[in-house]
């Protein structure tokens, strides 16, 4: 990923050579998103805690099978999510996940970074009621696409599906998406 | 309708207002929970993953007998290792000095045999000075050479008519796996797991014919057993003594509890 340091492929190579404090700096660069992950796949913070703790010490004890020079990111998300999923599973249902905005600009406040200034307020509510509205297969690409921002390769392994799917399946995820926009607009 | 590229915008905007639930600190937990149970360093483990692997597929081909039989073909062993309820008797040669027509080598003294191989060549003091030494130096013996006490007279232990051999003693550094030289014996035989003085042995009555063990150089050696009778087979250490002769299991002990 861009912008990403260039050193976390050495600090795994590390960890593997039984260096502690290195996949500890891992788990601290990685611990937000996988929790976050996490969070969307279960719909429960307690959960999604459990799941990314569980998540971090297998892949910890799985460092032996990390291949040497492929990605760290993908890989550790896929073994966060496989966990946060079988729990889920295991739950016997998963939690309807409604995520929220924070609150609103207010007067007096700092001014919003120039990527919410491009919503407005009442919009940005209406948008996110409608994606948590979406089907769960819908929902989940779409937040690990855009809300998260993860790249092909990790919504692939945070979904456990092929990468040539989470393109079809985003594509039709964001056709429906924006014909309930067109439609709720119209209303 | 927003076009799709905007959509993507207005979603990317979204992104920076979500109020996600606060992180937890996981990096204190994970070095408890790792500290608990430390990683073993990845070439260790992929080492003694592809050794085990390696390991269980030849002990599964072995197991199989058209398999064995291929792979003795393919690594042109023709040694027949199957079980079979007519032995082949070592061909007998009353003349010449005791046990050269056994195939062990060139003769040599216990001192000779001693400086040509670099380990501790052991002597039962229970039967005294050999009568014959001998040694197989590879590609012939096993790596790290074979040594072979002959004894003509021992009391209690019957000669050999065929051999004039009382008891052989013959040994090499190696290891032993019961499993697999445990599938080459043939009917009637029976194999019992012994301790002599600390160390594993292993007690084969009956006309074993075929020893297998695998060598210094980690090879699997298949030899043939020289008067075809009783056996006690001892790990001393890493050198694999094999004790043959016309002897009862206690008789055998008594003997290998005296190597030294």
């Amino acid at each position: 990923m861009e912008g990403r340091p260039a050193d976390e492929a050495e600090l795994l190579a590390r960890a593997q050579r039984g260096d502690q404090g290195a996949f500890e700096e891992i788990v601290q660069r990685y611990q937000q998103v996988a929790f976050r992950v996490a969070y969307v796949i279960t719909g429960s913070a307690a959960e999604a805690e459990d799941a990314a703790q569980e998540g971090m010490f297998k892949a910890y004890r799985a460092l032996h099978t990390f291949r040497t020079g492929a990605e760290p990111r993908p890989w550790l998300l896929r073994i966060v999510a496989n966990e946060a999923r079988n729990r889920a599973r295991s739950a016997g249902r998963r939690q309807h996940l409604h995520l929220r905005l924070a609150e609103d600009f207010r007067p007096g406040d700092a001014a919003p970074s120039p990527e919410a200034a491009v919503l407005a307020a009442d919009e940005g509510q209406r948008l996110m009621a409608l994606v948590n509205d979406l089907s769960d297969d819908d929902r989940l690409v779409i937040t690990s696409r855009y809300l998260l921002q993860l790249s092909g390769e990790e919504t692939a392994a945070a979904l456990g599906i092929p990468e040539g799917t989470v393109k079809s399946r985003l594509s039709r995820a964001l056709e429906r998406l924006r014909r309930r926009v067109e439609e709720t607009t119209n209303a | 309708m927003p076009e799709p590229a905007e959509l993507e915008t207005m979603l990317a905007a979204l992104a920076a207002r979500i109020d996600w639930p606060a992180t937890p600190e996981l990096r204190v937990v994970i070095r408890r929970r790792a500290a608990v149970l430390p990683l073993r360093p990845r070439f260790r483990a992929r080492w003694a993953m592809a050794a085990l692997a390696v390991l269980v597929i030849l002990a599964t081909l072995l197991a199989y007998t058209p398999t064995r039989t291929a792979i003795a073909d393919w690594v042109n062993l023709h040694i027949n290792i199957r079980r079979t309820t007519a032995l082949p008797t070592p061909s007998p040669l009353p003349s010449g000095t005791l046990g050269s027509n056994l195939g062990l080598g060139t003769q040599t003294t216990l001192d000779g045999a001693q400086a040509d191989v670099n380990w501790h060549v052991l002597v039962p003091s229970r039967l005294g000075p050999p009568d014959a030494v001998y040694l197989l130096l590879p590609p012939d013996g096993a790596s790290g050479g074979e040594v072979s006490l002959v004894y003509g007279t021992s009391s209690g232990i019957p000669v050999s008519s065929e051999t004039g051999v009382a008891v052989l003693v013959t040994e090499a550094r190696g290891s032993v796996n019961e499993q697999f030289f445990g599938k080459t014996l043939s009917e009637g035989t029976t194999i019992e797991q012994v301790t002599v003085n600390g160390h594993q042995g292993w007690w084969i009555s009956g006309q074993p014919h075929v020893f297998v063990f695998i060598d210094s150089d980690g090879a699997p050696r298949f030899e043939t057993l020289r008067l075809a009778t009783n056996t006690l087979v001892i790990d001393d250490g890493g050198t694999i003594v094999r004790i043959e002769g016309h002897m009862t299991r206690s008789q055998a002990l008594q003997i290998a509890g005296t190597l030294a």
